[in-house]
């Protein structure tokens, strides 16, 4: 009775909350960690079943990432100059990140998952400012865009890699980084076997069973499967969730719109509300406060990293000062990965609550700050295009 | 008494009826039934040339193919409408991919790549199953990666009308 009264009352608030903060011109996701940090501090405890909800909602967000955003074939299209560029950000957050943990005492494996969650960028945050400023089409729009694709794959690389080191809790030896390599080509190869050759055979078969909604379970346990053979060979569930996905996105069967659907309300309309409402109750206050400087400048440098790598970035490939200016505060947003990574952290003890709650307001600013900076790039840029042919 | 006795009769005769619709749907292929000629994109088409062609006709999903005939993807209302109207989509929509797709110039850019195929020889009974049981509205047939037709709902239902009458 207890765990319903929970469910009910995370995901009303979550839901709520989210819808207000949509109607404000921001992201759910913001409601929905507000939701969740009021709960905290007001009448929700934490219990074992609620975090285990929440590790599905995690689970589940990368899943359907996977399976309904990612495209092979944009990837290979994609041009090498959005390697560059994409590059520089990520190292410049990533270097960021971890010198910035070093400096204020955390150990080495800390600093690194701190360092990880500084990394990948949410591109969906500012994709509504592109449009409304006319700007998606642009140069650093579209490059923004590119580059967001490699994002979640290098995002996925670096987790699976400081998982592992947090396994060990140091840095792997030559011998422990093959394993893992090894490990990590050995789950990667045999996905890819399943995804082209017997996944569509099993839904084949799975379209014609006779018991209700067939397809829809299958695609679900193929998430849950992927999820835990990633764990049995020492890699994180949302890792195997995340590439399953990849492997379900080819399948034809599996992307019927009515599934698309039912596995897009399952995800965001319940799992990951949940998943993002247990991030905000799990925030310490005091944390924050006895940490002060430390928490401003998890926020201050998160956000600089991208900005001025993503600036750099730009410039790298020929891009203006007005345009890199767009894309380093293009790329300045987070949100999913990037909870996953410090909840993981979290959930393995490697991580405090310090750098827990820091990452979480990090995520917070980023998405309330990142679309005003971009317009205010944007309004350069377009100052500049009008005063050129006057002067 | 009377009223039962009706009932049961006019039963009996529709599970009869349903008995002997099973058995002619088994033998009617989609190759009898199917659009063969159906109007096509082209992977190069531009996104106004694709624009305009749902403006003039109003089918819900075209094939898109490539210059040998083999299907590569598939563009409906619902890209379409998407794309026009893609600044008040959920912002859950506001994907990268979403972007990518409103950049595209070409139908290759905006269909969804892997659409639901059946061969000519898949029967009516089998196909109306599925459009049942899993909402599908319509297919495109392929033999040998060949685009070679197209059947819809409204396909399936005049053939199974014509069946029981």
């Amino acid at each position: 009775m207890e765990f319903l009264f929970q469910i009910l009352v995370i995901l009303l608030a979550a839901r709520l909350l989210s819808e207000v903060s949509e109607r404000v011109g921001m992201p759910g996701i913001l409601g929905e960690i507000l939701a969740g940090l009021l709960l905290g501090l007001l009448i929700v405890e934490e219990t074992e079943t609620i975090a285990s909800v929440a590790e599905l909602g995690a689970i589940f967000l990368l899943f359907t990432a996977g399976y309904k955003e990612v495209h092979i074939e944009d990837l290979k299209a994609s041009s090498k100059k959005a390697i560059v560029a994409t590059f520089f950000q990520i190292a410049a957050a990533f270097i960021a990140g971890f010198a910035l943990g070093r400096f204020f005492g955390f150990d080495f494996v800390e600093s690194l998952f701190l360092a990880v969650a500084f990394s990948p960028t949410s591109i969906g945050v500012v994709v509504k400012t592109l449009l409304d400023m006319g700007y998606l089409s642009s140069k650093p729009g579209s490059m923004m865009l590119t580059s967001a694709i490699f994002d979640d794959i290098i995002g996925i690389f670096l987790l699976s890699i400081v998982v592992t080191v947090g396994k060990y809790n140091a840095f792997p030896t030559a011998t422990q980084f093959m394993l893992l390599l090894g490990k990590l080509v050995f789950f990667v190869g045999i996905m890819v076997i399943l995804g082209y050759r017997v996944f569509p055979y099993i839904f084949n078969y799975v379209q014609k069973m006779h018991s209700k909604e067939s397809i829809f379970a299958a695609v679900v346990l193929i998430a849950l499967f992927s999820a835990y053979f990633a764990e049995i060979m020492e890699l994180d569930a949302v890792i195997g969730a995340f590439i399953g996905g990849v492997m379900l996105s080819n399948v034809a069967v599996a992307k019927i719109n009515d599934i698309q659907s039912k596995v897009s309300g399952l995800a965001y309309g319940i799992l990951v509300p949940i998943f993002f409402a247990h991030i905000g109750m799990a925030v310490e206050l005091e944390a924050l406060n006895t940490l002060g400087s430390f928490t401003i400048l998890v926020v201050v440098l998160a956000l600089l990293g991208k900005l001025i790598g993503g600036f750099v970035g730009a410039r790298a490939i020929g891009f203006d000062s007005y345009e890199s200016f767009i894309f380093g505060s293009g790329v300045m947003p987070r949100a999913g990965v990037e909870l996953v990574v410090i909840s993981i952290g979290r959930e393995m003890g490697i991580i405090g609550e310090e750098i827990f709650s820091a990452v979480v307001l990090m995520v917070v600013v980023s998405i309330i700050i990142s679309p005003i900076i971009l317009k205010f790039a944007i309004q350069k840029d377009k100052q500049k295009n009008t005063s050129v042919p006057a002067s | 008494m009377t009223a039962e006795g009706e009932f049961s009769s006019r039963q009996a005769f529709s599970e009869e009826e349903g008995l002997d619709l099973e058995e002619k749907c088994n033998e009617v292929l989609v190759r009898d039934i199917m659009i063969t000629d159906p109007i096509t994109i082209k992977g190069e088409d531009p996104i106004e040339k694709i624009f305009d062609l749902f403006n003039k006709e109003h089918f819900h999903t075209y094939p898109v193919v490539d210059e040998n005939g083999d299907l590569l993807g598939i563009i409906d209302q619902n890209i379409i409408l998407q794309l026009l109207f893609t600044r008040h989509v959920s912002r859950l929509d506001h994907t990268h991919l979403m972007a990518v797709r409103s950049l595209s110039q070409s139908a290759r850019g905006i269909m969804k790549p892997h659409p639901i195929t059946i061969t000519s020889d898949t029967t009516l009974c089998e196909i109306a199953e599925t459009m049942v049981k899993h909402k599908v509205e319509h297919f495109c047939v392929v033999d040998e990666k060949k685009l070679v037709g197209i059947v819809c709902k409204s396909d399936v239902i005049q053939a199974i009308y014509s069946l029981r009458s």
